[in-house]
């Protein structure tokens, strides 16, 4: 199962949603993640749960007006850059 | 040990109390205390105690996981240390007596600081220990010390200047206080801010001022923080967003091996700037970066200038 980092904590600073994640190491290699609005929406409804592809386009279908097709590449291309900015729990 | 004598603290607004032997003098030892000094205070309300003991065997067997060796006042000789239910803060020495040691909670509340009063250093090491827990106690009641030069204007409003080490914090304040009219300098390294729940954001005086004696127990409201830059030009931006958390971010003290802590320092730093001006002034150590950064503070008052 794929979750969420529980650690992180979602805040609005001004317009932006933002997540900081306090590096662990010797030398502060703290990071800021910025979200926008829907990943923000989507990190709050993704909490706790496995996410996967149908899930994500799922939630995305009946958030936004949007064709599965799309709301599936999306999907996908949301869960790349939460891989790559390591948002996932290990 | 024998009899200990209680000494209570109050900065920013957060009572302290330090336990040690009757005979230290820590008036003697603590110069900068003692605008902050409490007398007849309820021992009820301290938000953290640390107590200096002398003369007892310390702990023995491992000192935890190893987590930082950076600190620019203690260079090498400087360990914090992880461990399953405390933190532990040492001062290395190579003389094994003048070695000192901080055990304490994860939420620093409580600390049992290992030392040795002989030792010339000890005022020293106490007010810097006592920094330290400072500094992480006061996240849990939505203080932050903070790492910058301040000054006050008309002792009813404060701005911060943010910066690496050398980039010329004391240098800016000090242009402040030359060319702009009714400022003194409230703290020159350590102040600590403060959001009350009504959205009002303080900056206070602390016992901690790098190497400027400025020791006032005094509050003003914060106007603005601003983050400085050397360049060969001066120059005002504006921060807004995820741009203003970042702009101060890396100037406030909390560790990060505690989640707890690290996370009620982003969420108060979050409210802070989303309630005082955030900007960055890319300058020369020169008047007209102190006219230049004065006038986006508070704006261009006819009457403002000498």
């Amino acid at each position: 199962m794929r979750t969420l980092r529980q650690d992180l904590v979602l805040r609005k600073v001004g317009d932006d949603y933002i997540m900081v994640d306090p590096g662990q190491g010797m030398v502060d290699l703290s990071k800021v993640h910025t979200l926008n609005e829907t990943a923000a929406w989507l990190w709050e409804n993704l909490a706790g749960k496995d996410v996967t592809v149908e899930r994500v386009a799922d939630l995305l279908c009946e958030h936004y007006e949007v064709m599965p097709e799309k709301a599936t590449s999306d999907a996908i291309a949301l869960i790349q850059e939460f891989e790559a900015a390591g948002l996932f729990a290990t | 040990m024998g009899t200990v004598k209680s000494h209570f603290y109050e900065v920013a607004g957060l009572q302290f109390e330090l336990r040690c032997d009757p005979e230290l003098d820590t008036d003697m030892l603590l110069p900068s205390f003692t605008g902050f000094r409490k007398r007849n205070a309820d021992s009820e309300i301290s938000v953290a105690v640390v107590t200096l003991t002398e003369g007892e065997i310390r702990e023995d067997g491992e000192m935890g996981i190893l987590r930082s060796d950076i600190s620019l006042v203690w260079g090498d000789n400087f360990r914090f240390y992880e461990r399953e239910n405390t933190f532990a803060t040492q001062i290395k020495h190579h003389v094994r007596e003048r070695e000192w040691l901080m055990v304490s909670t994860r939420d620093f509340k409580e600390s049992v600081i290992y030392g040795n009063a002989s030792d010339p250093r000890t005022g020293e090491l106490l007010s810097w220990l006592l920094m330290v827990v400072f500094g992480q106690v006061g996240l849990q009641y939505q203080r932050i010390l903070i790492h910058a030069s301040v000054i006050a204007h008309r002792e009813k409003e404060g701005v911060a200047f943010l910066g690496k080490s050398g980039t010329g914090k004391s240098t800016h304040s000090r242009l402040w206080l030359q060319h702009v009219p009714e400022t003194e300098l409230l703290n020159d390294d350590n102040p600590a801010i403060r959001i009350e729940d009504n959205g009002r954001v303080f900056i206070y005086g602390t016992p901690w001022s790098g190497k400027t004696p400025c020791y006032k127990n005094k509050k003003v409201e914060l106007k603005a923080f601003v983050r400085l830059e050397q360049a060969p030009y001066n120059k005002f931006t504006k921060q807004e967003n995820i741009h203003s958390l970042i702009a101060v971010l890396p100037s406030c003290t909390a560790i990060r091996w505690n989640k707890v802590l690290f996370q009620a320092m982003t969420d108060t730093l979050s409210r802070i700037v989303d309630n005082v001006m955030v900007g960055k002034l890319e300058c020369l150590p020169d008047a007209e970066a102190a006219y230049l950064s004065s006038a986006a503070v508070f704006g261009n008052q006819s009457t403002f200038f000498e």
